[in-house]
C-alpha cells in the first residue's frame, strides 16, 4: 500500500474535518497570530520615538521571531490533543478489534494516524505562512529563514505526534494518554530548559574564560531535546550552534516512538 | 474448514481455554454455547487472530492461525460482541473504508459496497450518517461490513445481544440466507432459540473445554437427549395410566381417566414410542402434545450435570 493511498488517512481526515474544531481552531489560531503581529509591530514602531530609532528591518525580524515562537509553542501544545487520542479513541469506541482484523498492518495504522494528526497541524502551520511573509515587507528576514523555521517546527511536531501516538498505544483511555503526552511535552520544553540553565550556571561558575563563547555541548545537551532549540539557532546562531544535532535527535525520537508504537499495535489484540 | 486441537489460553487471573478441540466442516453453522467465562470469546478471538493461543493448533482452511495471520484475516469475517462503529462517517463511507482496508481495488470496492448496501437493505440510505441508524440497522451494517471482503468463515460473538425482537428476527433470517449461501459460521450466543433455528450443530463449552455436542434433531441416542413432557388426551380409558407406568423411561406426573401428563426421558423418539404403545393398547388418543425437546433444557442438564456452574 502506497504511503498516501492509505484508507486510514482518508477516514481520519474525514472525521477530523467534520468536528467543529476543524474550523474553529484555525480561526482562533489566525486571530492569535494576527494579534502577535500587531503587538510586535506596535512595540517596535513605538521604539521609533527613541533616540536611535529603529529600522524597518527590525520590525520585520520582530514580527518573524514573534510568529515562529508563538506558532511553535501553540502547535506543540495542540499536538498531543491530535495525536494522543489517535489509538485510544479506537479502543474507547470499540472499533479497534475491527481495525486489527482487517488487512491493515500495524505500520498502515500508525502511518494513517500519524499523517492525519500531523496534517491538521500542518494545515494550521500553512495558515500562518502568509502572515510570516509579512515580515518580508519590512525586510531583515530571508525566505531561507522562514523555510528553516517551518522545517524545524514540522520536525519537532512530527516527533511530538509520534510520542503522542506511542502514549495512545500504551494506554486504554484518551484522558490518560493525553495527560502522558502533555507530560512528555512538559519534559521536553520546560524540564530541559531548567536543566540547561542549571548546567550553564555551574559551568559559568567553574570556567574562567567563557565570556563570548557558546556553551559547550555537555551544557547545551539537555536543550538539544527542546523543540524550541532549533528556532533559537536562527536567532542566536553563534550562541546555539547545534541545530543539526538537535534535528537528528528529534528524527531519532520520531522513529523510535514509531517503531515502539507499531510493536505495541502488533500485540494489542489483548486490549480489545 | 476449522480444525482446533487441544487449544490452551491462560490470562493472568483466569483460564480461557483448557484443551479445546473441535472440527467444523465447510458450510456448517456451529453454535458455541456455554456459561459466561466458559471461553467462547477467547476461542473466537484466537480464530480472529486477535489473541495468540498458549498451546495447541488452530487451522482455518489451509492456514495455521498464528503462523499466517494475514491469510487468515483475508478469509475470516469477525463481528465482536460489542462492536463499535464510526458514528461520524456516512454509511457508504463506512463500508468503503473497510473494503479499502481489505485491499479491494477501486472497482472491486465500489461493487462490494453496493453489494453490502443491498444485502443490508441500506441502498437508499448510503449517504446518511451511521449515527442516525437504530441499533438493529447498525447491527445489519456491521454484518454487511464483516462480509464486505466475502470471507469464507464468519465468526460472530454474541451478534444478537441488545437487539429488539424484530431486529433479532431479521438478523436470524439474514444468517439463514448466509447459511444457504454455503458460508461456514461459528456463532456464540446465549439466545438458544435463535441458535436452534440457525445452526446445523451446537457445541457446549465449559471451563475452556468442548464438553458436549448435542444433536439438534430428534436423535435420542445422545446422552444429553432431553426429557419430553407429554400431554395426552383420549377417550375415557382405564388402561392408559397402566401402560404409562409400564413403559420404560416414562414417569406419570398427572393422571385422570381422560388425560395424562407424563415425562418421557430420552427425547422425542421415546415419546413417539410411548404414543405407539398407547395406540397398541387400544387407547383412542384425541390429542398428543410433546414439549421440552429444546436446546434450553439440554443446556440446563449439561451445565448442571457436567460443570455444575451454569448460570441460574
Amino acid at each position: 500500500m502506497s504511503l498516501l493511498r492509505n484508507p486510514m488517512i482518508r477516514k481520519e481526515l474525514r472525521q477530523r474535518l467534520r468536528e467543529r474544531r476543524g474550523w474553529v481552531l484555525p480561526t482562533l489560531y489566525i486571530l492569535l497570530l494576527s494579534s502577535v503581529i500587531l503587538f510586535a509591530y506596535s512595540e517596535e514602531s513605538g521604539r521609533q520615538s527613541m533616540p536611535n530609532g529603529v529600522q524597518g528591518a527590525e520590525i520585520g525580524v520582530a514580527i518573524f521571531l514573534g510568529l515562529i515562537f508563538t506558532q511553535a509553542i501553540v502547535l506543540l501544545l495542540m499536538a498531543p490533543v491530535f495525536s494522543a487520542g489517535g489509538i485510544t479513541i479506537e479502543k474507547e469506541q470499540r472499533t479497534f478489534a475491527a481495525l486489527l482484523t482487517t488487512l491493515l498492518t500495524p505500520g498502515d495504522i500508525w502511518w494513517g494516524k500519524f499523517v492525519s494528526s500531523l496534517l491538521y497541524l500542518l494545515l494550521l502551520l500553512s495558515c500562518s505562512l502568509p502572515l510570516l511573509a509579512l515580515s518580508f515587507a519590512f525586510g531583515g528576514v530571508e525566505p531561507k529563514e522562514v523555510l528553516e523555521a517551518t522545517g524545524y517546527t514540522i520536525l519537532s511536531l512530527g516527533a511530538v505526534c509520534s510520542l503522542g501516538l506511542l502514549c495512545s498505544a500504551l494506554f486504554r483511555r484518551s484522558v490518560h494518554s493525553t495527560a502522558a503526552a502533555y507530560a512528555v511535552v512538559l519534559i521536553l520544553t520546560v524540564v530541559t530548559a531548567i536543566l540547561f540553565f542549571y548546567l550553564q550556571e555551574r559551568w559559568h561558575s567553574e570556567a574562567r574564560d567563557w565570556a563570548g563563547m557558546p556553551d559547550p555541548i555537555h551544557v547545551q545537551g539537555p536543550l538539544l531535546l527542546n523543540p524550541i532549540y532549533p528556532l533559537l539557532t536562527l536567532t542566536g546562531g553563534a550562541e546555539f550552534p547545534y541545530a543539526l544535532s538537535s534535528c537528528l535527535l528529534f528524527a531519532a525520537m520520531l522513529l523510535l516512538a514509531a517503531a515502539s508504537t507499531m510493536r505495541l499495535l502488533k500485540r494489542s489484540g489483548e486490549q480489545v | 474448514m476449522i480444525e482446533l486441537r487441544d487449544l490452551h489460553k491462560s490470562y493472568k487471573r483466569a483460564r480461557g481455554l483448557a484443551g479445546f478441540s473441535m472440527h467444523v466442516e465447510k458450510g456448517e453453522v456451529v453454535g458455541l454455547v456455554g456459561p459466561n467465562g466458559a471461553g467462547k470469546t477467547t476461542l473466537i478471538k484466537i480464530l480472529a487472530t486477535l489473541l495468540r493461543a498458549d498451546g495447541g493448533t488452530a487451522r482455518l482452511g489451509e492456514w495455521e492461525v498464528t503462523e499466517n495471520p494475514e491469510k487468515v484475516r483475508a478469509m475470516v469475517g469477525y463481528l465482536p460482541d460489542v462492536a463499535g462503529i464510526y458514528q461520524d462517517l456516512r454509511i457508504g463511507e463506512f463500508l468503503d473504508f473497510f473494503a479499502d482496508a481489505f485491499h479491494l481495488d477501486a472497482a472491486g470496492r465500489s461493487a462490494a459496497v453496493e453489494r453490502a448496501l443491498e444485502s443490508a437493505g441500506l441502498l437508499d440510505r448510503k449517504n446518511e450518517y451511521v449515527e442516525h441508524l437504530s441499533l438493529g440497522w447498525k447491527q445489519r451494517l456491521q454484518l454487511a461490513k464483516t462480509l464486505i471482503h466475502e470471507p469464507k468463515i464468519l465468526l460472530l460473538d454474541e451478534p444478537a445481544s441488545g437487539l429488539d425482537p424484530l431486529a433479532r428476527m431479521a438478523f436470524r433470517d439474514h444468517l439463514k440466507k448466509l447459511r444457504a449461501g454455503g458460508i461456514t459460521i461459528l456463532v456464540s450466543s446465549h439466545i438458544l432459540a435463535d441458535l436452534e433455528e440457525v445452526c446445523t450443530r451446537i457445541v457446549f463449552i465449559s471451563e475452556g473445554k468442548n464438553v458436549a455436542e448435542p444433536e439438534l434433531s430428534g436423535n435420542v441416542s445422545d446422552e444429553f437427549a432431553p426429557t419430553v413432557r407429554c400431554v395426552i388426551e383420549f377417550e375415557r380409558s382405564s388402561s392408559a395410566a397402566e401402560i404409562a407406568k409400564a413403559a420404560p423411561g416414562v414417569r406419570l406426573v398427572e393422571s385422570t381417566p381422560e388425560r395424562l401428563l407424563v415425562a418421557v426421558d430420552g427425547g422425542e423418539k421415546n415419546a413417539s414410542l410411548f404414543l405407539q404403545a398407547l395406540l397398541n393398547g387400544g387407547v383412542v388418543v384425541s390429542h398428543f402434545d410433546a414439549k421440552g425437546g429444546d436446546l434450553e433444557e439440554r443446556y440446563a442438564r449439561t451445565f448442571r450435570g457436567v460443570s455444575g456452574k451454569a448460570s441460574p
